[in-house]
């Protein structure tokens, strides 16, 4: 992105990602460039910093929301929604500088591989959709009331609402919490409607006699289909890391 | 007999079956009923062996009347037996959809009474799912070897995959080791679904029903039998052909029975099972040919070099090759870069010229790759250092600087070379059904 005004300020959002398409409409409309783009919550004051806060403006983002679409197709939405989840230090800054070389490009940018910023908005992209994907299959739902399912996991990424999604679609008849213990959040579905909330309040009761007998039965399933000739331990952790252990109910 | 006792006898009795994937179909929840098929397959667990677990792999029944002398359920062995009902497999898959251990069930079983009959049931069991519960989710099924076009057809519109296990690789080994089965009660029914799947395919109306539709798969056993690699892998690419197989699995045969036209082995051989699975690979996205990999000099894998590396340097004349020129599926001919990291060359080589600094920002791995390339016509290191035996030596050498000291596991896979340990990425590479 030639020509654009560098400023020596540090932009503060409220750390949605209409907050920061918000950032990117300003930036974009006045061709400058911020030195650090930082979400309020996680920001750290800094004596060299001249930090300013940037209201979230729904129009603003609305508008860049569709331009995208429109510009830089669907691929670029997701790119930068998933990379928006991902937790790396710096991705506010990647993400303004894909979107407004994209709005220069077209959807030509995602073929640019060899510039940075292009490659690790990908790069992150696919480290917090991987994320996702694994745990649509390691999350583990127990049952903790009358057709009510509850699932803990401990992802890196904040990648709760896309998750809790794919729940939902799939058991559209059961009513779910799925508790994201790092960012403590919990996602609330009774199948048609979801709700995020904080889970300070959360209450987890226990488990009844027959979740107890599921249970017992997946632990027996999970240690019988493992052919003994065949033990690998190195390959079943490169597969199922050490820390997704925690949340599951069979004892690898 | 408890559904604990019964599920612990036919989950053990199923589990050399290597299949278990929950790819290819794309069966969507309308918001009834449970479950949504994920067209990319997700695996929910991966067990002590490393195979991932994505599906509920249960034998329907072990009380077999066939007497195979490689298989753990034939009816002189003294093992315990047990029958599910319908209504219990049904109950289990939906109680473990409902909690997310599995993507769906894969049902197969012994020959109870007669093939018909044990298609009855496992229709009957597929019936509650999809039409009592609504579910939505991955089913795959084995077709029973002998039983009737009509009982096929009829299981094949309700699951997502079927299969019917070869097993064994040739006739010969087929008459010494599984003297009750014949070749066409496998082929026919092969054939029927196949051939049921491309009219489905054809059917353009709105209002069909699926058949299969994520595609028919076999496995093949590996080291039972005294069939070389050429051969197997010959018969694969016939399937491929052939019957559009979406998949051949390769099962490396763990000595179960004793008997004495079966090989003792003390361990699987599992890094012949990983060679023809990147063989297979290479035959199925790579553009390769059996014949092109093995001949009949070499009617086996390299024990120390995967069969691309080996390959390329057996055609050392066609190397190297140019990055910013080459047609992605000579790239695809590299050691070493596979089909993302061509896909991405394509990709990007569109915007500018590439060199080694550049592939290493795409990520493109050089560790073998580097031998056959040039960026601009360079090469990476002088061309008097480029022979085939030079090469050859290098990748030897970076093999074992990785690889951790030998076990004694491997021992006799290499019989001709058992001083050298197996690199780490044989150990960590044993692929299983789970790709």
């Amino acid at each position: 992105m030639p020509n654009w005004k560098l400023i020596n300020q540090t932009l503060l959002y409220d750390g949605t990602f209409d907050g920061l398409l918000t950032i990117v409409f300003d930036c974009y409309t006045t061709k400058t460039l911020p030195q650090k783009i930082a979400s309020h919550q996680t920001y750290e004051p800094n004596f060299l910093d001249k930090p300013r806060l940037i209201q979230t403006d729904e129009a603003k983002a609305n508008r860049i929301f569709h331009g995208i679409e429109k510009v830089i197709g669907q691929d670029a939405l997701t790119h930068s929604f998933y990379c928006f989840l991902c937790t790396e230090a710096n991705k506010e800054i990647t993400i303004l500088k894909y979107l407004c070389d994209g709005f220069e490009i077209g959807p030509k940018i995602n073929q640019k591989l060899t510039i940075s910023y292009v490659y690790d908005v990908i790069r992150m992209h696919r480290k917090a959709f991987g994320e996702c994907h694994r745990l649509k299959g390691l999350l583990r739902l127990q049952e903790v009331g009358p057709n009510l399912f509850y699932g803990s996991c401990h992802p890196d990424h904040a990648i709760l609402e896309p998750l809790g999604h794919h729940f939902m679609r799939r058991l559209p008849n059961q009513n779910l919490m799925i508790h994201d213990q790092t960012h403590h959040l919990c996602f609330i579905t009774n199948g048609k409607t979801y709700q995020i909330i904080e889970d300070t309040h959360l209450v987890i009761p226990t488990i009844s006699k027959q979740e107890k007998q599921f249970q017992d039965l997946w632990k027996l399933f999970f240690k019988t289909i493992a052919i003994p000739e065949r033990k690998n331990p190195r390959c079943q952790m490169q597969f199922m890391p050490k820390k997704y252990w925690q949340d599951l109910i069979e004892e690898p | 007999m408890d559904i604990f006792q019964k599920l612990k006898i036919l989950a053990d009795s199923a589990k050399y079956d290597a299949s278990c994937s929950s790819s290819g179909s794309k069966r969507k929840n309308g918001g009834t009923g449970i479950g949504n098929g994920e067209t990319a397959g997700i695996c929910h667990s991966w067990g002590a062996d490393g195979r991932c677990i994505s599906l509920l792999k249960i034998l329907f029944s072990n009380a077999c009347i066939y007497d195979c002398k490689y298989c753990i359920n034939r009816r002189s062995n003294p093992v315990a037996r047990a029958t599910f009902t319908p209504r219990e497999v049904a109950d289990l898959t939906i109680g473990f959809y409902q909690r997310n251990y599995i993507e769906g069930l894969f049902l197969s079983s012994a020959v109870v009474g007669s093939p018909d009959d044990t298609m009855m049931l496992l229709i009957s069991t597929v019936t509650i799912l999809r039409q009592e519960y609504h579910f939505h989710g991955y089913i795959h099924a084995k077709s029973i070897p002998g039983s009737s076009k009509e009982l096929i057809t009829k299981l094949g519109l309700l699951v997502d995959r079927m299969s019917i296990n070869i097993e064994l690789p040739s006739q010969d080994s087929l008459k010494l080791l599984a003297p009750q089965k014949e070749k066409d009660g496998i082929l026919t029914p092969m054939t029927h679904i196949a051939k049921s799947i491309a009219e489905n395919k054809q059917d353009h109306s709105r209002k069909k029903s699926l058949f299969v539709p994520a595609g028919q798969t076999t496995q093949l056993i590996v080291g039972a039998t005294p069939e070389s690699d050429l051969k197997i892998l010959k018969l694969s690419q016939g399937l491929y052909q052939k019957m559009n197989m979406k998949r051949v699995y390769y099962s490396a045969y763990v000595s179960v029975n004793q008997d004495s036209s079966l090989p003792t082995l003390e361990s699987p051989p599992l890094l012949r099972e990983n060679r023809l699975y990147q063989a297979d690979w290479l035959l199925r996205f790579y553009g390769f040919q059996a014949e092109e990999l093995l001949d009949d000099t070499h009617p086996n894998f390299n024990t120390l070099l995967d069969p691309k590396c080996d390959w390329a340097l057996r055609h050392i004349d066609q190397f190297p090759v140019e990055v910013n020129t080459a047609s992605y599926f000579t790239l695809l001919r590299v050691p070493g870069i596979g089909v993302i990291s061509a896909k991405k060359i394509v990709m990007a080589r569109r915007q500018c010229h590439l060199d080694f600094a550049s592939l290493k920002k795409l990520n493109v791995v050089l560790k073998r790759a580097q031998y056959f390339i040039t960026c601009q016509g360079k090469t990476m290191y002088p061309r008097k250092e480029l022979s085939p035996s030079c090469i050859e030596s290098s990748l030897l050498r970076l093999e074992r600087n990785t690889s951790p000291t030998s076990s004694a596991l491997w021992g006799d896979q290499l019989s001709l070379f058992s001083h050298l340990p197996p690199t780490k990425e044989d150990k960590v590479k044993c692929l299983t059904g789970n790709l």
